[in-house]
């Protein structure tokens, strides 16, 4: 031990090794206790339920097969589920773009005609909601109660992502561009299609994709404003299928216990169903984030 | 191509929400010698100019004087709290940039940064719905005009700083603007490529027929491009004229100091006036005054009076005798080839003396050290009177 470390000093180059060693570890580790879960719920929802709650599924699946996963894809309630989330999802991405980049942008001018009031206009709502019954009177005198508009328009805008936004605009925009654009001949509007935007991928990117998981995971407005079963989205659905399995008494032959065993396998499967696409979606936008858009048009 | 004139342009900016509560009544607050009064810092004041149709002016003055806030009012971008300002004899104050037919180099560059060089400089044009054709026209043409033909299809990360700064001056002259305005578009440019694109400047103002509006706080740039160059300080215009004009006759101290180098000696002195004769005294040495400079100060009726005396570097005489001549003791000699800098020391004052390195008579004249003492004096036709107050006494 003492050796080691002796010849380790005599190296000079211990303390840099050292500090990787440790860094390697401890990152290793964090990254097992992200990755380890997602892990789980797959060879979860392939093993055996009995196998999971007796906790012999640690590694690897034990007896292997697809029961949840063909229980769940068979029934045509998931795919309409599956349909409405898409259509939700892409109609508040779209929705919710054309709301927050202009209206970040706005915010984000110094010159706005009363700026402090948009400012406090959109702040307190940020941190007091009118509560629940008032938002379903709210809704209930739209007309929108039972119909997709309930799930969509609520989630348009995101005081949150508005401020990521703004700031983006007084950060990332150099204010040299938009001066040069007006005197190059652009009108306001002109300036922010023909300079702004194309310079805003990065943040359309991302909010895109903030807006796309949100509304995509979300089931609570849906849960109170929908009633109509064709309207629901995945998650909803999922969630009755779940309680209905662990629920009901099967008429079909399986017993309580089988009911039970499947209920916990479908957990799984759902968990999978639902964030699949997601997972699939993050490699595209994932290169945005990082993408520095302004390189080269100003001398820093 | 346009006449501009600048009728008593004033620019306050407001004092900001915080800085407001902790300014003491009567108790005036200094933000780098510029004026502030109750409604916020006085950047630019009292500025007036005519310039004339296609004349070149150049603006010039340290950091902070207020040289970029003046042209950012000419283009639009920043609104006149004061004044009137035509341009082709129309006001333009509540003109839209856009509407004013200026075009503006940045230091920056301030290049769109998702279009080619094609279409940074087409932008403009294609605003202003020009046919497709003339766009390509005009376009290349500039770009021939300013050689960067060959990087037309090149997103400006892909350029040099030389090459971008030909791009934004491309994408300023691709419209023919009436006024073209520059705010130091060199002074991202190392030395050796200022140098050069200055020289390109002067090329490009014989080519195209446009007003020039140019600011910079390095006086080479002023000297060399303007018809006319505007020193400023704190906000206020210290004297307009040729650059020749200038560097000969400085209105009063900061202009003597700040154009030339090196830099203007002074001296405490002595203006006298004995018989109608005015002549200056400055450490031992009495020296009259030249005709021109006689008729000036009497024309005025200049008293005599205690003066700062102002005689440039090389405008020093090195005197074979002493007698009538100011004692300097060298503290540093800097051989320069053709002439010799003496960095010296007269009565606690610095002195720098410029001299050729052979007198007329092919003597040599580098043989002073550190330590030796020069005896100097200089012409009566070159020194510099300036008053108590730092005005020259002759305007
Ligand atoms: N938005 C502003 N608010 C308050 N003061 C300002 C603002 N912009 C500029 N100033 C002040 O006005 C003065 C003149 O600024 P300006 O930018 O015109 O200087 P400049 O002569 O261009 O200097 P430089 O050579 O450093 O560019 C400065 O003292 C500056 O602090
Ligand atoms: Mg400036």
């Amino acid at each position: 031990m003492q050796r080691v470390s002796k010849a380790a000093g005599r190296k000079a180059i211990s303390g840099d090794l050292v500090f990787r060693i440790v860094n390697g570890l401890l990152l290793g580790l964090v990254a097992l206790i992200v990755l380890y879960p997602l892990y789980f719920v797959i060879i979860a929802s392939i093993s055996s339920p009995e196998a999971v709650l007796a906790g012999k599924v640690v590694l690897f699946p034990v007896g292997v097969n697809f029961d949840g996963f063909r229980k769940i894809l068979e029934r045509s309630d998931i795919w309409r589920g599956y349909l409405n989330t898409i259509i939700y999802t892409v109609l508040t991405v779209i929705l919710s773009l054309l709301v927050t980049v202009p209206a970040g942008w706005a915010l984000s001018r110094k010159t706005l005609p009363g700026k402090k009031f948009w400012m406090m206009f959109f702040i307190i709502p940020m941190f007091f909601g009118g509560g629940l019954i008032p938002f379903y009177n709210v809704m209930s005198s739209l007309k929108l109660v039972n119909t997709m508009w309930a799930v969509i328009l609520p989630s348009i805008l995101s005081v949150w992502n508005l401020f990521m936004t703004k700031t983006f605009f007084e950060t990332s925009i150099p204010d040299g561009l938009i001066e040069a654009a007006k005197i190059d001949g652009a009108g306001q509007f002109r300036v922010f299609t023909s300079v702004v935007l194309p310079l805003s991928k990065a943040i359309m990117a991302v909010m895109a994709l903030y807006y796309a998981v949100g509304q995509w995971n979300s089931y609570f407005n849906a849960m109170i404003f929908l009633q109509d079963e064709s309207l629901y989205p995945l998650q909803l659905v999922l969630k009755e299928i779940l309680i209905a399995s662990e629920s009901t008494v099967g008429g079909s032959g399986e017993t309580i216990l089988e009911q039970f065993r499947l209920a916990n396998q479908l957990k799984y499967v759902s968990v999978i169903v639902s964030s699949l696409p997601v997972l699939c979606l993050y490699p595209f936008v994932q290169k945005y984030f990082a993408q520095g858009v302004m390189i080269g048009s100003l001398k820093e | 191509m346009a006449a501009l004139s600048l009728k008593n342009i004033q620019k306050i900016y407001p004092h900001s929400g915080q800085s407001k509560p902790r300014k003491k009544k009567g108790e005036p607050e200094k933000k780098s010698n510029l004026q502030v009064t109750a409604q916020g810092v006085i950047a630019v004041q009292a500025f007036n100019l005519d310039i004339a149709d296609k004349e070149f002016i150049v603006l010039v003055g340290p950091s902070g004087c207020g040289k970029s806030t003046t042209l950012r009012m000419v283009a639009g971008l920043e609104e006149i709290s004061g004044g009137e300002l035509y341009i082709d004899g129309k006001l333009m104050n509540d003109v839209e940039p856009k509407n004013r037919d200026i075009a503006m180099v940045f230091q920056s560059y301030a290049l769109y940064p998702h279009m080619t060089v094609y279409e940074n400089m087409a932008f403009p044009l294609k605003l202003r719905k020009a046919p497709k054709d003339e766009i390509d026209r005009r376009v290349k043409e500039a770009a021939a005009i300013l050689d960067i033909t060959q990087y037309l299809d090149r997103k400006p990360k892909a350029l040099s700083g030389g090459q971008r700064q030909r791009v934004a001056i491309g994408r300023a002259i691709v419209r023919e603007p009436k006024v073209l305005l520059m705010d130091e578009p060199l002074s991202n440019l190392d030395a050796k490529l200022r140098n050069q694109m200055r020289a390109e400047i002067i090329k490009l103002r014989q080519k195209i027929n446009t007003t020039f509006m140019y600011v910079t706080h390095d006086q080479t740039e002023a000297m060399t491009l303007g018809d006319r160059i505007v020193i400023m300080k704190d906000g206020w215009i210290q004297q307009i004229g040729t650059p020749q004009e200038v560097f000969d006759h400085p209105a009063n101290l900061f202009v003597a100091g700040f154009i030339g180098m090196p830099q203007m000696n002074f001296f405490d002195a002595r203006l006298l006036c004995e018989g109608g004769k005015y002549s200056v005294s400055a450490g031992g040495c009495t020296v009259e005054l030249s005709p021109e400079k006689q008729a000036n100060l009497a024309a005025k009726k200049v008293p005599a009076q205690d003066i700062t005396l102002g005689v440039r570097p090389s405008h020093m005489v090195l005197s074979g005798q002493h007698g009538n001549t100011l004692t300097a003791v060298v503290e540093v000699s800097e051989l320069m080839g053709s002439e010799v800098h003496f960095h010296a020391n007269a009565g606690g004052k610095d002195v720098v003396v410029i001299v050729p390195t052979m007198n007329a008579d092919g003597g040599r004249v580098d043989s002073f050290r550190s330590g030796d003492k020069l005896n100097l004096t200089f012409s009566g036709s070159v020194c510099h009177i300036f008053g108590q107050d730092g005005k020259n006494l002759e305007f």
